[in-house]
């Protein structure tokens, strides 16, 4: 087919921070196609030098309103690691709480405010209110409920309070937990309603395919969030997680402002796809019922089904946590002291899953605690290369369509990412007539 | 007296004088024994949709933040709900694509929007990478108190 057309995103919409979508097409062929990262680079590292290690979780908390709570946890886990404490079963219970809370929040959020909009056919969640009242109510109540579990065991909403270095300043009481654990109870109803809904309106997600790698944390325990070790779909489980630099080999494009990353492949993807193409067994009986709902199997390599996968995160989220509510209220709820450390340099290296995939920090602290050198790597730096290559795919399958669909169907793939590409901006920028 | 009233405190302590809203709210906090009693002090970060939800809990609610009305550093506005409905362009107060009046227009479609809400917008400087804020800002943080602690006083009357 013959035809010239462009098409210019400027900040994408429904997605955080800025990332611009360039298609220029002539006579039917493909000029230039390219997936912009525009944000201006970021110095949070720079920001952790010369910080004595009890003012490191704090920092890097206000890295992001999204994943404060993954930030914290990555935080004090490269903390702990590097004054080899070993924190105790109830605070390795309660982490594990805060971390579903978190990635509760998060895939509500973007299900339901950034994503439903689309597969409704409509510009943003507003519309949604009038026409689909009872779903909208659905999200806003788990997306309260996600807040209120965030408030109960990290002390705040967002940019937790409670989350210490050995331990937690403050735990939940057991009438707390049992409270928390009957609206949770309440909410899988509500989460299986919603999979119904989304279910109707899934076939608006478009059938593409491109083979890639997926990259996450894997454990033989559980369906690894907090903890475990990294693994790859081509080449397995890579134990040395200090040495994660041997699977994330960042690297820098002229078209981007935020670094790239690779490994086996040109590009890999990160995320909740990529975690459930590695641990789907793992996941709890109601969770597997709705990603059977959807007929999601591992290896789904279509990208937009990562929305999908959150949405099976999220069911898999109340399950686990019911289950960790139980066996604090079976061994007894206390407050402990926390762990203290014995300051001593080193080098500490805390590896978590954040809703938008694996989040390391890594640090080296002097003899006196204090930070010398720090690098964090966020997860959507992880997934650039990844869409980069996607949208090569994916363009010539849909060259017949309209210039309209095609823009459409290129920001659906963006924010089938939840990419969260300026972890802080913020800022209020107003015209007041 | 209004029954319900926050105080919430916006911003990015990592992006310099952003973070001007959270530093006076933290103050606010410390002298919470000597404010009335009714009203609820919160950081809110980085906030975005979570905003939705702070504003359904209360009658009244003020927003300290960072605001370029285009004023000199350290000048200080006081915006109606007014005022914010009735300007023109986006108003992103936070991430995630967060325009402060799509989250303002959800709260009423959900009936959640509180009776009355003002934003204290401070005109900062500088809102680069970095901790601690600019000087021109650093010097009349007390001032700044003292205007936040008047603008509570009006909100109660």
């Amino acid at each position: 087919m013959s035809k010239d057309f462009s098409v210019h995103v400027e900040h994408i919409t429904r997605v955080e921070g800025h990332g611009n979508i360039v298609l220029d097409v002539k006579n039917g062929k493909i000029e230039k196609l390219q997936w912009n990262v525009v944000e201006a680079p970021r110095f949070f590292e720079a920001m952790l030098r010369g910080q004595q290690y009890n003012e490191l979780r704090p920092i890097t908390s206000r890295i992001c309103g999204i994943c404060s709570i993954g930030h914290s946890l990555a935080s004090l886990k490269a903390t702990e690691d590097a004054f080899d404490i070993k924190i105790t079963k109830q605070t390795a219970i309660l982490r594990r709480l805060a971390i579903h809370a978190e990635n509760m929040q998060s895939h509500i959020l973007h299900i339901g405010y950034l994503v439903a909009p689309d597969l409704f056919g409509v510009g943003s969640v507003f519309p949604l209110v009038g026409k689909h009242t009872d779903t909208v109510m659905k999200i806003v109540k788990l997306h309260r409920l996600a807040n209120e579990m965030s408030d109960l065991i990290c002390g705040r909403t967002i940019h937790p309070i409670r989350l210490i270095v050995g331990g937690f300043s403050l735990v939940p009481t057991e009438r707390q937990l049992l409270h928390l654990k009957n609206r949770l109870a309440e909410a899988q109803d509500l989460t299986k309603e919603l999979a119904v809904v989304i279910q109707s309106v899934a076939d608006k997600l478009p059938t593409f395919t491109r083979e890639t790698e997926y990259i996450g944390l894997t454990s033989d325990s559980e369906y690894a969030l907090y903890d475990g070790v990294i693994a790859s779909t081509d080449t397995g489980k890579h134990p040395a997680y200090r040495d994660y630099k041997e699977v994330i080999n960042e690297y820098i494009v002229p078209q981007s402002t935020a670094k790239y990353a690779k490994h086996a492949r040109e590009s890999y993807m990160v995320g909740a796809l990529a975690r459930f193409n590695l641990n789907s067994t793992q996941l709890h009986p109601v969770a597997q019922e709705v990603a059977h709902m959807f007929r999601l199997k591992p290896l789904t390599y279509n990208p937009f089904m990562n929305t999908i996968a959150q949405l099976v995160e999220f069911s898999h989220s109340i399950e686990d946590s019911l289950l960790l509510i139980n066996s604090l209220l079976d061994q007894g709820i206390k407050q402990e002291k926390p762990v203290k450390p014995v300051v001593k340099a080193g080098r500490g290296v805390g590896i978590v899953e954040v809703p938008r995939g694996i989040l390391v920090h890594d640090y080296t602290l002097n003899s006196k605690g204090y930070c010398t050198k720090a690098n964090c790597i966020i997860p959507t730096n992880q997934n650039h290369a990844n869409i980069q290559l996607d949208m090569e795919k994916l363009v010539p399958e849909i060259l017949t369509k309209s210039q309209k669909e095609i823009e459409l169907t290129l920001e659906m793939l963006v924010r089938a990412y939840d990419p969260c590409i300026s972890c802080s901006t913020h800022y209020l920028d107003v015209i007041f007539v | 007296m209004k029954q319900k009233i926050g105080i919430i405190g916006l911003g990015n302590p990592l992006r310099r004088d952003d973070g001007v809203g959270i530093l006076l709210l933290q103050h606010l906090q410390t002298q919470k024994d000597y404010l009335p009693k009714n009203i609820e002090y919160i950081d809110g970060g980085t906030s975005g949709m979570n905003l939705l939800h702070l504003l359904a809990q209360f009658d009244a609610v003020m927003i300290i933040d960072a605001v370029d009305f285009k004023g000199k550093p350290g000048d200080t506005r006081v915006f109606s709900l007014n005022d914010i409905q009735n300007q023109k362009k986006p108003m992103i107060l936070s991430t995630h694509d967060s325009d402060f009046l799509h989250i303002l227009r959800l709260s009423q479609e959900l009936k959640e929007l509180p009776e009355t809400l003002v934003i204290f917008g401070v005109q900062p400087r500088d809102v680069s990478h970095g901790i601690g804020l600019s000087k021109e800002i650093e010097m009349i943080l007390d001032d700044l108190y003292l205007k936040v602690q008047k603008e509570i006083q009006n909100l109660i009357n």
